[in-house]
């Protein structure tokens, strides 16, 4: 029994991480009905910029706890900024195109963002290992144990996802958001920019990516430059899990996952050989027999 | 000066004109109806005063500047509008539909929305007492906290209109704004019309409903095949022979 638990605890873990990051395709898909292949590389490359701060910018006698906050927001900085300039050159003169086009383009980008890192950081392919800033110890409760670092991660994400949470739904900006989504028309003739907003979007999925890029980097040390594939697939899971479009489904969806994943590693026989694939079982059942997701409305058409 | 000043509005999809050297203007504090058969153009009109469709070509001055183009910036440039088939956000409550009409006046950015600063609530508690005043106005103050999704036909339509003032115009346009009422609502989108004027706001409106429109308009235009073909008074207007036949067709011979 103990042990269910520990994989349980383990799979809230894992869902937190696929959560962050599944909030990025969700929001940009209901604002712009864009799958944003590329978002796994915005994380992926998020974790290289906090890596990057910490190696070359902070001073080697930097206190571990005073440097995890610079390098945290170096990563939603460096993910935020490229998710704009993502945006901004490569969907958005493709706005009215037809749907394949800036899907192609995504995966497009996604290439062309795992090269560059790969270009630039000789050791990406073996990879590099991710800064150790947090405290070594373990949390006990019951016969469960998590690392300080992991409980760090849940904290952080849940704080993130609340805050975001707040901004949807009380903030002018938030409400303009949910007003492009439900129709961008009519939200552009309440004088709403739509192209700000859009931009808005991306760079709020980007700051989130950015986070689970550098806590990413702390519990899986090292990171090379395709831990954004995996990552990206599983966090788009988890968003179609919950119903992609809606913001509290990939949370549910994220976490869902995480436990999932976890469980099956230990209970399914030869399981953590096939840990990557539970995901993709789970998608694939999501798709059969419940395609809008675990709260997702009928899916729309919108002309 | 003239609120509005349309001149030469034209409208090309493809082969088809759809509107021809259009001129219309409204002065401030103006009710002007325009009318004319299904397909005659009202809507494309409406369409390119906002921005929602790319005129071919024609000068639109808007208190004697150049309209812009880009639907955002016609309403923070003062024109607003309400649609035939009503497109609220229906799954906003009815004040959020408001607030989001306030959009364009507030002056909270992003980066203040995340600090919450005092800019911030002050802005936020200006934008809900003026939504809240609109929807008193409109008679919604009741529903302040239902899905807009969930109110009956009619108190959809006055949510619209609250919407499209909320975003302070000098004219609004209303696409049909009884369609689809009964005889009291109608008696009560008339009051509601003459409310608007009241507090200084021009007024284009496109009907079906004749009573409504030459009771109400001080002006009436009438489109046919997207060119106007009549404009006067509803007196001028109702004894000309043009709409006559253009509406009840030829008398026989």
């Amino acid at each position: 029994m103990t042990q269910f638990f520990q994989q349980l605890s383990d799979g809230v873990v894992l869902g937190a991480l696929y959560a962050l990051i599944a909030l990025g395709y969700t929001m940009v898909y209901g604002i712009v009905q864009l799958i944003n292949f590329a978002h796994g590389e915005i994380f992926m490359v998020g974790a290289f910029g906090g890596y990057t701060i910490y190696h070359y910018l902070l001073p080697d006698n930097m206190p571990a706890l005073v440097a995890l906050p610079i390098v945290l927001v170096a990563s939603m900085i460096t993910s935020g900024v490229l998710a704009a300039i993502v945006e901004r050159l490569a969907y958005r003169p493709l706005r009215n195109a037809p749907r394949l086009a800036p899907l192609i383009t995504a995966i497009g980008v996604s290439i062309a963002l795992q090269e560059m890192i790969r270009l630039f950081y000789p050791n990406a392919d073996r990879g590099e290992p991710f800064p150790q800033l947090f405290p070594n110890g373990q949390v006990h409760f019951g016969g469960v144990s998590e690392s300080y670092v992991n409980c760090f991660l849940v904290v952080l994400s849940v704080v993130l996802m609340l805050a975001l949470r707040t901004f949807v739904l009380h903030s002018a900006t938030g409400r303009a958001m949910r007003a492009t989504a439900q129709d961008p028309d009519t939200a552009r003739l309440m004088g709403i920019n739509i192209d700000r907003i859009i931009v808005t979007t991306f760079v709020l999925g980007g700051l989130l990516a950015g986070a689970a890029g550098t806590l990413q980097g702390m519990v899986a040390s090292p990171i090379d430059f395709q831990i954004g594939f995996i990552a990206g697939l599983k966090a788009f899971t988890a968003a179609v899990l919950g119903g992609i479009g809606n913001i509290t489904g990939a949370v549910l969806g994220g976490f869902v996952l995480g436990i999932v994943e976890a469980l099956a590693t230990q209970y399914v026989p030869n399981g953590s050989a096939l840990k990557d694939a539970f995901a993709f079982v789970v998608l694939i059942l999501v798709l059969v027999f419940r395609p809008t997701g675990l709260l997702g409305e009928s899916v729309r058409a919108r002309a | 000066m003239p609120l509005l000043q349309a001149t030469g509005v034209t409208k090309q999809f493809g082969g088809l004109r759809a509107l021809s050297n259009v001129d219309l203007t409204v002065e401030e504090g103006e009710i002007v109806g325009v009318i004319g058969p299904n397909g005659a153009g009202k809507t494309t009109f409406f369409n390119c005063l906002t921005g929602m469709e790319t005129r071919t070509s024609g000068e639109i001055l808007f208190r004697g500047a150049p309209l812009p183009t880009r639907p955002d910036r016609v309403t923070v440039a003062g024109v607003a509008r309400t649609f035939q088939n009503i497109r609220l956000f229906h799954n906003m409550t009815v004040l959020e539909n408001v607030l989001v009409g306030t959009h364009p006046r507030s002056r909270a950015g992003v980066l203040s929305a995340i600090g919450r600063g005092p800019r911030y609530k002050r802005e936020e508690r200006k934008a809900e007492s003026t939504s809240r005043e609109l929807l008193s106005f409109v008679k919604l103050d009741g529903l302040r906290g239902e899905l807009a999704k969930s109110l009956s036909y009619g108190d959809q339509r006055r949510l619209e209109i609250a919407r499209a003032l909320a975003t302070d115009p000098g004219l609004l346009l209303l696409d049909e704004p009884t369609a689809g009422m009964n005889a009291s609502e109608t008696a009560g989108a008339i009051a509601l019309v003459k409310a608007i004027r009241a507090r200084g706001i021009g007024i284009v409106l496109i009907e079906h409903d004749m009573r409504f429109v030459f009771g109400l308009c001080d002006r009436v235009a009438v489109l046919v095949h997207g060119e106007k073909m009549v404009e006067g008074s509803p007196a001028q207007v109702q004894s000309d022979e043009r709409v006559i036949s253009a509406y009840l067709g030829r008398p026989a011979e």
